[in-house]
């Protein structure tokens, strides 16, 4: 009897440790913060967007407390492996390339890219059915966030394009606006809130059709963490897979969007 | 923590490839700069107080801000203006490679300047009295006395200056230029080892600053040469 009760005491004590542990697990976010609206900042300071709802979300189900960190995105996957945070969740879309480094949850948003450029630039960019025509892009001037799933397909794609590299994507548009450069790739969401609709990009439109090509878009957008995480790629899933199931993820994207930014079946 | 050896030996090549655009960038914005600065001394020595005062607070500007934001307000600001982008000035301000040679000529000139100014200051009085006793005029003593004394002055401190302007061309990078520095950022986009390539980059200006330093080390040897000792 004594034993038992000792024992039960045992168990006892373990479980609440590992309760109160699981409670207190507090894992680092890195995002861009300045990748509206997806990740952003609000004129209030505070952190906003579809990734910022995703993460958040996540971290209620998981029963964890997210610190964000804000990085810039050519930094993002080496600060991952520096150990400066835990998870990567910030519209990364799950490539072959990065997979070579990090791991990934499953996907939770779409990932494409579109050309965006002037309307008086009149040239036909792609072929009837959507590959990009290398020779008609000479003479014009891309602009492209480095590191990015779309300077991956430009360098795959049209190796000899005149490209320039930008750290950010707002500068993008501004160099767009300045005639710096004659064409942008960029996600057409993003491009079609941030830019087109409003009076800077009056004078500007989607060139060609929306690429997603999986080999260089991936399957879609992920969480990015370090590899051999098994437990805690799981624990993402589960949660991932619940904001789908219970419409909480299609929520996020109609804060945004008149439509949702996922397929249903990732839910399975 | 993996180091990859091959990787810094992969790109090493790849970086050297930038370092024609960091010599042009060093070398115009230098030359272009030095012009500048002795202008503002010039100015400065000129005696008149709405050009020296003129030289003063474009010295106190560019040398009370940030080089980066200078970049930054140079290339991403100025296109805001439309007045701008219809100017003949346009033509440069639209090449990234015009904006940061602009960027890098305005503020190295403020310090040349000062740097210059410390030089022409540091000439012993009683050098200058001697000319005028052996009735030199004003320009004459300038040109044959202060010039080569304070150039031999301003040396060692100006040949720190460009080995600041070296490390500041970096800075180009932000503004899409493909310097070294903007080849290494791409290739750890590319291969996530920040430590193997930027490594490598420090050591690519390492020796950069080397050869700088060896070739004014020579030109001060050969200015000194006769203030030198006999052996």
């Amino acid at each position: 009897m004594r034993f038992k009760s000792i024992q039960l005491m045992a168990i006892g004590v373990v479980a609440m440790c590992s309760a109160f542990n699981a409670s207190a697990e507090t894992l680092r976010v890195g995002m861009e913060c300045t990748y509206a609206p997806f990740n952003y900042r609000t004129a209030e300071g505070e952190l906003a967007g579809y990734d910022v709802d995703v993460a958040k979300g996540v971290a209620a189900i998981i029963g964890a407390d997210f610190e964000y960190v804000c990085q810039e995105w050519d930094g993002m996957i080496p600060a991952l492996l520096a150990n400066k945070f835990d998870l990567i969740i910030a519209s990364m879309s799950i490539t072959e390339k990065r997979m070579e480094k990090i791991d990934f949850s499953g996907p939770y948003r779409f990932s494409t890219g579109q050309i965006v450029g002037s309307k008086k630039t009149r040239v036909t960019l792609f072929d009837g059915s959507g590959n990009p025509i290398p020779g008609n892009f000479d003479g014009l001037k891309v602009g492209l966030e480095r590191a990015t799933t779309y300077s991956s397909w430009f360098e795959e794609k049209l190796p000899g394009a005149d490209v320039l590299l930008y750290d950010s994507s707002e500068s993008l548009y501004l160099d767009l606006q300045n005639g710096r450069v004659d064409l942008i790739m960029t996600n057409p969401m993003k491009a079609h809130l941030k830019f087109l609709a409003k009076a800077d990009g009056a004078g500007f439109e989607f060139k060609g059709p929306v690429v997603d090509e999986e080999k260089y878009f991936g399957i879609g957008v992920g969480i990015g963490m370090r590899q051999g995480q098994d437990e805690l790629k799981n624990r993402l899933n589960g949660a991932l897979k619940k904001l789908i199931n219970s419409g909480d993820l299609e929520s996020y994207a109609r804060k945004i969007f008149p439509f949702k930014l996922h397929k249903d079946e990732w839910g399975q | 923590m993996s180091f990859d050896l091959n990787l810094i030996l992969d790109s090493l090549p790849k970086m050297l490839a930038g370092f024609g655009v960091t010599l042009q960038l060093l070398v115009v914005s230098g030359l272009l700069g030095l012009i500048l600065a002795i202008l503002l001394l010039l100015m400065r020595l000129s005696g008149k107080f709405y050009l020296d005062w003129v030289a003063q607070v474009y010295i106190y500007i560019f040398r009370g801000t940030p080089i980066l934001v200078q970049i930054f307000i140079i290339y991403y600001g100025l296109p805001q203006f439309e007045a701008v982008r219809d100017s003949v000035f346009w033509s440069i301000l639209r090449e990234p490679t015009g904006c940061a040679i602009l960027a890098l000529t305005l503020n190295t000139g403020a310090y040349v300047s000062e740097i210059l100014r410390g030089g022409v200051l540091g000439v012993d009085k009683g050098l200058l009295e001697a000319g005028s006793a052996l009735g030199m005029s004003a320009r004459q003593k300038f040109i044959y006395i202060t010039t080569p004394l304070a150039t031999r002055l301003a040396l060692p401190a100006y040949s720190n200056d460009v080995i600041s302007l070296l490390k500041s061309t970096a800075l180009a990078s932000t503004i899409t230029i493909t310097d070294m520095t903007g080849i290494a950022r791409t290739i750890v986009a590319d291969t996530y080892a920040p430590y193997e390539v930027f490594i490598s980059l420090a050591i690519v200006y390492m020796i950069f600053t080397f050869g700088i330093q060896k070739l004014f080390g020579v030109f001060e040897r050969y200015l000194g040469r006769y203030a030198r000792r006999e052996e």
